[in-house]
């Protein structure tokens, strides 16, 4: 992935040789299809040996693939994960984000709210879910809660971070043409802090599908991740294995999404200063 | 750190500062743009006494000190939004001081796209554009590669004679204080102070002619040797 977009964001300055990205691609392309067959190969031969005809096999999983597509209790069941996911991680960009910023740059809230940031990150995020349902119920907000839970902290401590690492000679430029300290953060050290903040996304963003994924679980709410568990204690397990497959185009799509974002927003990056 | 530095700096004039490594010059420059606290002594511009960094005094920095997630546009426009410009003031003046010092036609290039004499275009063209009284200049020249240095010395002087403001330009290179400079103040020592002043009585404006001037060799000599034995001593210093 790296080669690929180290390749493709030159593409400010002039026209990359033609033959980077495609020898990039290819390169690693055929290796990972020959890893992916071999995976899926292995599991049809083992499951079709041993196992007993409902649990799930490639074959039958891609055959389950455009049922359960146009499967509205699927589709619903995908857009409420989906909402929830985006709603939390919107609301955890923005808080996290804020509260690294004022971690960063304030020694004094650092050193009062470090400890529990440190605290609640190490907790698995799954014991805070009996609690979530007592004080929001088994509900939408209960999940969301999670989300926010789950990933939040990804974010505050990168950004935290990148905020104390913003160079000093930008400080220094801010403050010689009189910048005022709330001008500071906004227009040098939140931007200069955004190479953490999009690691910290990608953290955040597979950490808030756990949660979701998790909450559901837990909740009996729908989502996909009930879907799932639904499916697999029916024996459904085609149906429940087009769900984790599903859920993991997701984390690839967000990669995808962050590095898109990375070449298109900041062409600078990677590049020095 | 400095003992016994007074010096002023006439509305259109430029002093250049020359002294050995360690003596204090960038700490000296920074202390007059109201960067770091002084606990003894008293910086005026006009009749402001510096504290931090006042309106009218603008820095063009060593390592350029360019955003580079900004534009150059950007990047320019970065000390008139901060002094709180229109919008519409923003429109005007920038694109002036872009063309005036060479840059027109890279408005929306990124920092990581230019080479470093590009880039300190664009730092002067961003401390031009506040319409300074004084203009600080710390070593501006000094990262960028022998060539570049000298078409930026010249370009210096051309934007100079267009805009004259008062400068003080903080540099190693003697040549160089002797050619901008209308006087060359030598530091020495530390803690560091006045070595020398020397008034520079080359002829304005000063263009590649004045290189090739008797007179200017006779001062970069007289600088020199003033500087020397400074120097010498410096190198053999251990940091404490």
């Amino acid at each position: 992935m790296t080669e690929t977009s180290i390749g493709a964001s030159s593409a400010v300055v002039a026209a990359p040789p033609a033959t980077s990205r495609p020898a990039a691609f290819s390169g690693s392309f055929v290796p990972r299809l020959l890893t992916g067959l071999v995976i899926l190969l292995s599991w049809e031969i083992v499951v079709r040996a041993v196992a007993p005809p409902y649990v799930a096999k490639p074959s039958t999983v891609v055959l389950a693939i455009p049922r359960v597509m146009t499967d509205p209790e699927f589709l619903r069941a995908l857009g409420a994960t989906l909402a929830a996911v985006t709603e939390g991680l919107a609301i955890t960009i923005v808080a996290g984000t804020a509260i690294g910023l004022l971690m960063g740059r304030s020694a004094i809230v650092d050193r009062m709210i470090r400890v529990y940031i440190n605290g609640f990150n190490a907790l698995p995020m799954i014991i805070v879910l009996p609690l979530f349902s007592l004080w929001f119920g088994y509900s939408g907000a209960a999940r969301i809660g999670t989300i926010i839970f789950a990933a939040i902290f990804a974010i505050t401590m990168n950004v935290a971070d990148g905020a104390r690492s913003v160079p000093r000679e930008f400080l220094e430029v801010a403050r010689s043409f009189r910048s005022g300290r709330w001008r500071m953060l906004t227009d040098i050290v939140l931007p200069a802090s955004m190479p953490y903040l999009l690691a910290g996304f990608r953290l955040a963003a597979g950490r808030a599908l756990i949660g979701a994924v998790v909450a559901e679980f837990f909740l009996s709410i729908g989502g996909l991740g009930y879907y799932i568990l639904y499916n697999s204690r029916a024996y459904h397990h085609n149906e429940a294995f087009v769900g984790v497959l599903l859920l993991a185009a997701f984390g690839v799509s967000f990669e995808l999404l962050v590095n898109w974002c990375t070449r298109h927003f900041m062409p600078w990056y990677r590049r020095g200063a | 750190m400095f003992r016994n530095i007074d010096f002023d700096v006439a509305e259109r004039e430029i002093v250049a500062i020359v002294g050995p490594s360690g003596c204090g010059k960038t700490t000296l420059l920074r202390c007059i743009d109201g960067l770091l606290p002084h606990d003894a002594g008293e910086i005026w511009v006009g009749n402001q006494r510096v504290e931090e960094p006042i309106a009218g005094v603008a820095m063009v920095f060593q390592h350029f000190g360019l955003f580079p997630w900004k534009t150059v546009f950007d990047n320019v426009a970065y000390g008139l939004r901060m002094a709180g410009a229109s919008k519409a003031e923003v429109e005007r003046k920038v694109p002036e001081f872009i063309k005036l010092v060479g840059l027109g036609g890279f408005e929306t290039a990124f920092p990581y796209q230019m080479s470093g004499g590009m880039q300190q275009r664009c730092g002067l063209a961003r401390a031009l554009a506040v319409e300074p009284n004084v203009l600080l200049m710390d070593e501006p020249f000094a990262a960028v590669d022998a060539q570049t240095r000298e078409i930026l010395q010249f370009e210096l002087l051309r934007i100079w004679d267009e805009r004259p403001t008062a400068m003080i330009f903080v540099t190693h290179s003697i040549e160089e204080a002797v050619l901008l400079g209308h006087r060359v103040i030598v530091l020495k020592g530390r803690p560091s102070s006045i070595h020398e002043t020397i008034v520079i009585d080359l002829p304005n404006p000063r263009t590649r002619a004045t290189l090739r001037e008797p007179r200017f060799a006779e001062l970069r000599e007289q600088v020199w040797g003033t500087l020397m034995r400074e120097a010498r001593e410096a190198e053999f210093v251990l940091e404490r």
